[in-house]
């Protein structure tokens, strides 16, 4: 299971890193069972980010050339899973709002891009950049646009279940997206392999679901979990070949109509 | 003078149209001008925005010396071993190796900074950038150009973080089976020093903003570098710009009338957040006719045909002056020539055929004049003065016996006579006659009807006469008194030195005889009483018609 993002910067010191540590509903209990599991076909995902950007129309770069040694089956905008691909586990029962989650603000996006938590979790996003940041909630009239300088954090709560889009004035690439799931039990990333573990904390029959930019990915996958882990033998498919041709050719189809960024000048 | 009067309209007319034509090329140098900067602008701007891929293109091939070395991809694949936390080794190995990669790159293709970045999106080393010494969380596999080097694109972007950067990035690759280690990061911060080698490169003035505010900029040295200043007030307006706003290059902009200016988004996240450049140039105008002379410099007053302009100035003024002398110094010339001549005597009246335009008229109306003048019995008389004039009405014959003439009481003279023979004239009372100014009114209760004249002996009138006298018989008083006149004009003659031979009294009394009928005709005189006198070193005849 990777749980790097949470954590502190050096500005918050020991104590804080490890005040915080403890907070992660994620962090494991010594008699606490795993749900293990592997996803497939994430390498078919596309970041909507990066996606949009290769875009000549978006005038993201003067030029972009593949590298020939490089093979075509990595050349493609592929999520970096461990920060955006999250593995949720849902319980039958709402559950209670979580510790405080601390959320990285830096490099061009969050970390992670993708959390889902229940409502009433409150989420402190921390600048980690050497520069300002200026965040905002898509159409959220409680999370406006402020600045935040390096180390900074400010804190939003999402109260009410739903997706949730923050972006930065200051940084067009950053997109994060919070899903509030009163059913949420656990939540766990892949490692870049696909390979995750999320704890469970009490025994009980739960849903196992993939979520990415704000949407379910994959099948929902039933799991009964009692003291021993759970090793789920079938991988979980997130996205099919199919369905990713089918959104690769809809996206050049978009672009050939859109008039070239070049041509434009 | 209707050639010289045609002249000069036509150099009023002329005046104008240079003066139109003046303005008239003032707007067309202008607009001229404003064009050409148009044209200049969008060139500086195309040439930048090339300048700045090029660059990057450029730049990216030197990427190729970080990418290919082993201690890097190395590093890199230990780095990414961990996806919890960057080992120190691999994050010192790294260090290293950049730092002896980035001593061997060419100093004009030397990056700013330097970002060795792993599979996470980790900084796992890097150089220049401080403001991100010490912060182990440092990363950027969020942005676009990193994530595309990740996955094997090379390509460029223009980042906006604590200033402008221009970026490029390569994939690090340690095994082509696998997916890249690691992307290399290179970028350019968009300052003084890279607008000044931008703009020594392109020859554009140029200035990179971000955030409505002047980040850096260069300039020619023959461009003021504070009219860049003026683009900060130019922001809010360019937001409205369509152009602008849809293709990332704003029209032509004019700020304050003193430097034209074209906005262009730079390529990458920077065109979403606003950030571009400018280019500037001075426009190419004058204020008005005369500001030309301002703006000319050596290069144009030396295309400038002095020569010609100097020729038409010269053409202008000779015809000017050919037409005045011709209209006007010529006439008058003339007039004065023939009034001479009148004035001599040479003429008796002028003759109009001689003279065009006005002259013809005061000719004619001068002649109309002196005919109405001899018409009335001459004007005041401009000769010699004589006793008449000063004294008034000479009394009747016998009171002129009884009149004294000095040369009665001089020393005897070869004849004695009865009328006046000497010169100076003098009064009754020994005083010399003052000079008549025929200006002078007329003395009072003078008879106009005694009018006199004088009439000189001429050569050729009385040259050929015979000094014989004729017979002095029985005699009317006149022709005695002519005989008397006679014997006193041979004398004083001969006082004066002038030939006496031939000339006789018949032709005297002829002389005497044509003048008298003709005076008494013209005046209604009853006689006419001669007298002799010295005019000008010579004996001359005076002719006086009484009525009495």
């Amino acid at each position: 299971m990777s749980t790097f993002w949470t954590r502190l910067s050096p500005r918050w010191g020991v104590g804080a890193c490890a005040s915080l540590l403890a907070l992660l509903f994620t962090s494991a209990s010594a008699d606490a069972a795993r749900v293990k599991g592997r996803l497939e076909g994430f390498r078919l995902l596309r970041n909507p980010v990066w996606a949009e950007a290769k875009d000549s129309a978006n005038h993201g770069f003067s030029f972009r050339e593949p590298v020939p040694t490089v093979r075509a089956e990595f050349r493609r905008p592929f999520p970096h899973i461990p920060k955006e691909l999250c593995v949720a586990l849902l319980a039958a029962t709402p559950q209670p709002a979580q510790k405080p989650v601390l959320v990285r603000v830096g490099g061009g996006r969050t970390t992670p891009v993708t959390i889902v938590v229940p409502p009433g979790t409150r989420l402190t996003f921390q600048n980690t950049d050497p520069f300002k940041h200026r965040l905002y909630g898509v159409g959220i009239k409680t999370f406006l646009p402020a600045e935040q300088g390096q180390g900074a954090a400010r804190e939003w709560t999402p109260a009410a279940p739903g997706v949730y889009e923050i972006r930065d004035e200051a940084a067009p690439s950053l997109r994060m997206w919070i899903v509030a799931e009163p059913h949420l039990a656990s939540i766990a990333y892949p490692s870049l392999k696909g390979e995750f573990s999320v704890n469970v904390e009490q025994p009980g029959e739960y849903t196992l679901q993939a979520f990415f930019a704000g949407k379910k990915v994959g099948d929902a996958v039933p799991v009964k979990v009692d003291a021993a882990d759970v090793d789920l033998r079938a991988a979980i498919r997130v996205m099919d070949q199919k369905t990713a041709d089918a959104e690769e050719k809809a996206d050049a189809e978009k672009a050939a109509k859109a008039p070239k960024a070049q041509d434009a000048k | 003078m209707l050639a010289s009067r045609f002249w000069y309209v036509f150099l009023g007319l002329l005046v104008g149209v240079a003066t139109f034509l003046l303005f008239l090329a003032t707007s067309m140098y202008n607009r001229a001008g404003a064009r050409a900067m148009g044209e200049a602008l969008s060139s500086d701007s195309q040439v930048v925005n090339w300048y700045l891929s090029n660059d990057a293109r450029q730049r990216s091939a030197q990427l190729i010396q970080f990418g290919i070395d082993a201690d890097i991809a190395r590093s890199l694949v230990k780095a990414n071993d961990n996806d919890q936390k960057v080992p120190d080794e691999a994050r010192e190995k790294a260090m290293t190796a950049l730092k002896k990669v980035n001593a061997g790159m060419p100093t004009d293709q030397a990056f700013d900074a330097v970002f060795l970045v792993d599979q996470h999106g980790r900084v796992v080393a890097h150089l220049g950038y401080e403001q991100a010494s010490g912060n182990e969380n440092f990363e950027l596999g969020g942005y676009p150009v990193v994530a595309d080097a990740l996955r094997g694109y090379i390509r460029d972007d223009t980042l906006v973080l604590d200033r402008i950067y221009r970026v490029v990035a390569r994939p690090v690759e340690a095994d082509t089976s696998q997916m890249p280690a690691g992307a290399i990061v290179g970028a350019r911060i968009l300052d003084d020093r890279f607008a000044r080698e931008l703009s020594s490169r392109t020859g554009a003035a140029i200035a990179f903003y971000t955030s409505g505010a002047r980040v850096s900029s260069g300039a020619p040295e023959t461009f003021n570098s504070a009219q860049l200043d003026q683009i900060v007030g130019d922001f809010a307006s360019l937001e409205g710009d369509e152009e602008y706003q849809s293709k990332g290059r704003s029209k032509v902009r004019t700020i304050a009338g003193m430097v034209g200016v074209q906005y262009s988004k730079l390529p990458g996240e920077a065109w979403k957040l606003g950030a571009g450049y400018a280019v500037a140039r001075e426009p190419k105008a004058v204020a008005g006719p005369f500001g030309f002379f301002k703006t000319a410099d050596d290069q144009d007053k030396a295309n400038a045909n002095v020569a010609l302009a100097v020729a038409v100035a010269l053409g202008a003024a000779l015809i000017g002056i050919g037409f005045s002398l011709l209209e006007h110094t010529r006439p008058i010339h003339n007039f004065r020539l023939e009034v001479q001549k009148l004035a001599k005597g040479e003429i008796d009246q002028l003759q109009p055929s001689r003279f065009h335009g006005a002259f013809r008229k005061i000719a004619s109306d001068l002649n109309d004049g002196v005919d109405k003048i001899l018409a009335k019995g001459g004007g005041p008389r401009r000769g010699p003065a004589d006793l008449k004039e000063v004294l008034g009405d000479l009394p009747a014959e016998p009171q002129m016996s009884a009149f004294s003439f000095p040369g009665e009481h001089m020393p005897a003279v070869p004849s004695s006579g009865s009328g006046p023979h000497t010169n100076p004239v003098v009064t009754p009372k020994g005083l010399p006659t003052v000079p008549v100014n025929p200006r002078l009114p007329k003395p009072p209760g003078r008879n106009a009807s005694n009018l006199d004249s004088t009439m000189e002996a001429q050569g050729d009138v009385l040259s050929s006469a015979s000094p014989m006298s004729g017979s002095w018989g029985a005699e009317a008083p006149e022709l005695a008194d002519w005989r008397a006149v006679y014997q006193d004009f041979v004398a004083l003659k001969q006082q004066c030195g002038e030939s006496t031979d031939g000339f006789t009294y018949e032709k005297f009394e002829a002389t005497l005889t044509r003048s008298r009928d003709n005076l008494m005709n013209r005046h209604g005189a009853n006689r006419v009483k001669f007298s002799v006198y010295v005019k000008e070193g010579k004996a001359a005849l005076k002719a006086t018609p009484l009525k009495d």
